[in-house]
């Protein structure tokens, strides 16, 4: 009697995820719980962390097993599996539909003003792309194909859909971590960057004012989208499909008759394919496949490719003020590295915190949307020389 | 695939070094065209001079807009004092006197409350 209870009970737990739970889900789901504390007590990109981090941990709380000894697998991935409702979310994201679309979205949203009205500041969007090269270079000492390599390096671009896009070309095969390194960096960008911007520039340097950009017109923004998007198209087809829907997103949205579209791409659809885009991110996080010395490579090389990113932004601008009557502050220099906008927000705060009268969040903007057509030609050209164009 | 470059640290060295100056020309290239925007502006303006009637119009326009915000001068206290009323929980209040603002002060007051609540780690 005792022992058939006990064999029901054991039957039982069986059914449960508990018996296949861990150290590395609970790892995980550690690091799910940070990316939500961050979004939610420190705003460090909500949007993105809180799908993120709550994807994560949903993906990291095993459920029983799927066949009679085979693999544990929670609710997530199950979602996430053939036939399931994130199954479809992730081939988005792999099948390249995602990421013209959030393009799309973020050009709708967008506006260039600041970077059509200060064009010496686009050099900003190269010189803080250094990154993309260190990282590319470490993968390749650390064995990487020269493929792979290409795809880790552009997590340096801070990019997100420019990441997913140059990975599955070139190695589709880490797409879950190029991308969630990406993202989270992206997102945790508020952290890594304040250090190495205040290393490398003085307190004067950080104090540096700077005065009023001139008005842009409505005939600009207009012809600014149209003349992008035969540039990109004419010398860089690598990449067309992703600055193309942009520069389309943009245009709906300064033409000034196309209100409905520009409100739904910026609004409704880019919020729908956020959550998707997230949860197929978070979903990937499973301790198996995420807590491999490959991923954490990755994910290490991502950090080290911010890292220099911004401080090669950072050097830039004082190498242009060394050029320049009128100095700019260098730390708008590592809102070079794209990440729109939460780059130049984290320039625009730094600078703000060390004098409370300094405004630089549209000078910022300038070198931050300047940082995703660097990020689109370094993968463009990136994709040309790998033979994946 | 097909890469023009050989698969070795050597290879990376070379891919690095081209992309990293080719994206700098390229964007200083985007840069040089954007510095042209402005001609646009001229262009146009030359364009809008030589429309038969249009600078007229444009002119006349501008004068009915500028007369009907003068039209009603109570209109801007009216927006005024509600404002006032509003942030001061309906307390009882009295506007004495309501003048231009010179500068860019309201603007950096916006600016500074939006993007300053940001707290970062030192």
């Amino acid at each position: 009697m005792l022992e058939q209870t006990l064999n029901f009970l054991q039957a039982l737990l069986d059914q449960t995820g508990a018996v296949n739970f861990s150290l590395g889900n609970l790892l995980m789901i550690m690091i799910g719980c940070v990316m939500i504390y961050l979004a939610i007590a420190k705003h460090y990109e909500p949007l993105l962390l809180i799908g993120i981090g709550f994807s994560c941990i949903v993906a990291n709380v095993p459920g029983p097993a799927d066949v009679p000894g085979g693999p544990a697998m929670s609710a997530l991935l199950y979602a996430v599996r053939d036939g399931g409702l994130f199954h479809y979310a992730y081939m988005g994201v792999e099948k390249l539909i995602i990421p013209p679309l959030i393009f799309l979205g973020v050009g709708a949203m967008t506006d260039f003003g600041p970077m059509i009205a200060n064009p010496k500041l686009v050099i900003l969007g190269a010189g803080a792309h250094l990154g993309i090269f260190v990282a590319l270079l470490l993968a390749k000492l650390m064995g990487f194909t020269l493929s792979e390599a290409g795809a880790i390096g552009i997590i340096g671009g801070a990019d997100g859909p420019m990441a997913i896009f140059v990975a599955v070309k070139l190695a589709p095969h880490l797409l879950g971590a190029i991308s969630v390194a990406a993202y989270s960096y992206m997102a945790l960008m508020p952290m890594i960057q304040p250090p190495v911007m205040r290393l490398l520039t003085t307190k004067a340097e950080r104090q540096i004012g700077m005065g009023e950009i001139r008005k842009v017109t409505k005939l600009e923004r207009i012809v600014f989208p149209l003349v992008i998007a035969v540039v990109v198209n004419l010398f860089f087809p690598p990449v067309a499909p992703l600055i193309t829907m942009l520069m389309l997103g943009n245009l709906i949205k300064e033409v000034g008759v196309t209100q409905r579209l520009a409100k739904t791409a910026a609004g409704g659809l880019m919020n729908v394919i956020i959550i998707i885009l997230t949860v197929a991110i978070g979903s990937t996080m499973a301790a198996d496949k995420f807590l491999t010395v490959q991923t954490l490579e990755i994910v290490g090389l991502g950090l080290v490719a911010f890292l220099f990113g911004t401080g090669s932004g950072v050097l830039t601008a004082k190498i242009m003020n060394l050029f320049l009557k009128t100095k700019i502050n260098p730390l708008i220099g590592s809102a070079g590295i794209a990440s729109v906008p939460i780059a130049a927000r984290v320039s625009h705060v730094v600078a703000h915190e060390e004098n409370p009268k300094n405004l630089l969040i549209y000078h910022a903007m300038g070198p931050n949307l300047a940082g995703v057509f660097g990020t689109a030609i370094s993968g463009g050209i990136l994709l040309a020389l790998l033979g994946a164009g | 695939m097909h890469a023009i470059v050989p698969d070795t640290f050597q290879g990376a060295v070379i891919v690095s070094i081209i992309d990293f100056f080719l994206s700098f020309l390229i964007i200083s290239g985007i840069g040089v065209v954007l510095a042209l925007f402005p001609l646009l502006n001229r262009v146009a303006a030359f364009l809008n001079g030589h429309t038969p009637g249009h600078g007229t119009h444009g002119r006349q326009k501008d004068a009915a807009n500028a007369k009907s915000a003068h039209e009603d001068p109570l209109l801007p206290v009216a927006v005024i004092s509600a404002a006032v009323t509003a942030m001061l929980d309906g307390a009882p209040n009295r506007v004495v006197s309501i003048m231009p603002v010179q500068g860019t002060a309201w603007v950096n007051e916006a600016r500074m409350r939006q993007y300053g609540s940001h707290r970062l780690r030192r």
